[in-house]
């Protein structure tokens, strides 16, 4: 009786503390444009996940601060940020020196490479594709992407087509309107995985970009600091040699580790079942390595 | 999607999918109803100033109507949400949105109002005068009543015009009908079509729903025998 008493009065206590922590700490507004397999992903119900957004949940718990994501359409974000209605951008930004000059990007935290994605039997290959020897002479890209910045710079002879979004691409692509698609590789994985028969990669433009998250000019909340120490805490390093490519070093086991493990490979359908079997953990329990942990056991099953 | 069981397939994902249409053109009727009790309200006094407002007030007000017609919709959405916020004052997505359409609307708005108090024969003033009423006595209670009764056919045409304007408030971070639409596009890339057909039906209700009121409330106003809008009368 005694001490199931002092046991409430302690949980009364810690409750009270907990309380006064979680209201003392300050929400951050992410702003991501939402759905963008496997970075940016949504359930059936509505609720979002996927690569980005669980990352900013990650390190909004290990770094004490919260979050509340706005889905924002791509073109939109970086004004969003820009006039401190967003705080962050999280969304595959790639990191160029263009967008850096109207807002900060924190370390890189994913290496991306361009994929070229093509009708199965047309009998064209990357480069064919590129230079316009296809029948419509058109290759497509979601605007304001960095794959539409690299067709429109490279792939001379041909057409770029800009879309709203990536999806209509792909389906101008199936019904034979353009001959190629270039999107992140992720991305078009996923793509795939939607027309196994009718679609393949026909190769990587090795791009070599860094995504980073991004936030206002000159970092008015202080956030770059606590994004790049919270990547460091789930298990990413970033290697810098002074004049070569930057490296990305995952920690064996980490909740990085965990979190690609999970997002890159299988399919959507089998990333979202596995997120709703372990999201408690992430939203309510706030267990970051359990819920990483859970998420990559949940995906191999 | 292949063969009829493909699509009966597909229709049931669609059907299932529902609650994040449903979700999204929530805030197109929101906005929709916001936007034109803005246009109606502001619409209605510039069309007075233009018309009886003098030749001051007339250039003011015919000039407002002329630059809220002549913008895209679009440009003005990211005036009205991203302009306020280089002086420091931050508009909700919302009232951005509601402002930027509603003013654009009652520019529309104020011209079929104009027309109509146009459209009064002036010998009506002439007789409320000699009557010994006063000017503005006569516009309230004479050219007014009219005038609204005349403008429900061209509402109706505005209704339609704006119902349609709301999906472009996504750029503004408003998840409206078209951008949810995206959601079942992206789970589903086959579904693509059929989800924008299930959008497409759910704006044909609206507009069916909002032109079915406005003319009941036509029929319902006439005052037969009496006014200009009488056909063959």
């Amino acid at each position: 009786m005694r001490k199931g008493l002092i046991g409430l009065i302690v949980l009364g206590f810690a409750v009270l503390v907990i309380g006064g922590v979680v209201a003392a700490q300050e929400t951050y507004v992410v702003a991501s444009d939402i759905p963008w397999a496997p970075f940016e992903m949504v359930t059936a119900n509505g609720q979002f996940f996927g690569f980005d957004l669980d990352v900013m949940r990650c390190i909004a718990i290990v770094e004490g601060f919260d979050i509340d994501i706005k889905n924002i359409a791509f073109d939109s974000i970086i004004p969003t940020v820009e006039s401190g209605k967003a705080d962050i951008g999280a969304s595959g930004f790639t990191i160029t020196a263009e967008r850096a000059k109207s807002i900060d990007f924190s370390q890189p935290y994913y290496l991306s490479n361009q994929a070229v994605v093509i009708r199965k039997g047309s009998g064209l290959n990357i480069v064919s594709a590129l230079a316009g020897k296809g029948p419509t002479q058109s290759v497509g890209a979601q605007n304001g992407t960095t794959g539409f910045g690299w067709a429109e710079e490279n792939a001379i002879g041909v057409t770029v087509k800009g879309y709203e979004f990536y999806p209509t691409a792909i389906l101008d692509l199936v019904n034979g309107r353009i001959d190629a698609v270039i999107q992140d590789e992720p991305a078009s994985q996923s793509s795939l995985a939607a027309y196994p028969d009718k679609l393949e990669i026909a190769g990587i433009i090795n791009t070599n970009e860094y995504f980073g998250f991004l936030v206002a000019k000159g970092d008015p909340n202080g956030l770059l600091p606590k994004i790049n120490d919270g990547l460091a805490k789930l298990g990413l390093s970033v290697i810098d040699p002074a004049g070569g490519m930057k490296e990305l070093v995952v920690t064996p086991g980490s909740v990085w580790d965990n979190l690609l493990k999970a997002y890159f490979g299988p399919t959507n359908d089998e990333i979202e079942a596995a997120w709703l079997a372990s999201k408690d953990l992430l939203l309510v329990d706030k267990d970051v390595e359990g819920f990483a942990a859970k998420l990559a056991q949940e995906v191999s099953k | 999607m292949t063969g009829k069981e493909g699509l009966i397939e597909g229709i049931i994902t669609i059907g299932r999918s529902m609650p994040i249409l449903l979700r999204g053109i929530a805030i197109n009727i929101e906005l929709l109803f916001a936007l034109l009790a803005v246009g109606l309200l502001v619409g209605t006094v510039v069309a007075l100033l233009q018309v009886y407002g003098g030749r001051v007030l007339g250039t003011i007000a015919a000039a407002y109507a002329w630059v809220f017609r002549g913008i895209p919709a679009m440009v003005l959405l990211f005036l009205f949400y991203f302009g306020p916020s280089q002086f420091g004052l931050d508009v909700p997505p919302f009232l951005a949105a509601t402002l930027a359409l509603g003013f654009r609307s009652s520019a529309y708005q104020s011209q079929i109002f104009r027309g109509a108090l146009q459209a009064i024969p002036h010998e009506q003033m002439m007789a409320a005068r000699s009557l010994g009423m006063s000017r503005v006595r006569a516009i309230v209670s004479i050219i007014i009543p009219q005038a609204l009764r005349l403008s429900l056919a061209g509402w109706s045409n505005e209704f339609s015009s704006v119902a349609k304007d709301t999906t472009l408030a996504y750029v503004v971070g408003l998840n409206e009908v078209l951008r949810q639409a995206r959601i079942i596009q992206d789970r589903h890339y086959d579904l693509a079509m059929l989800a924008y057909i299930a959008v497409a039906l759910l704006f044909l209700i609206l507009t069916y729903s909002g032109n079915f009121g406005l003319g009941a409330l036509e029929r319902r106003l006439r005052i037969p025998g009496l006014g200009v809008h009488e056909r063959g009368g």
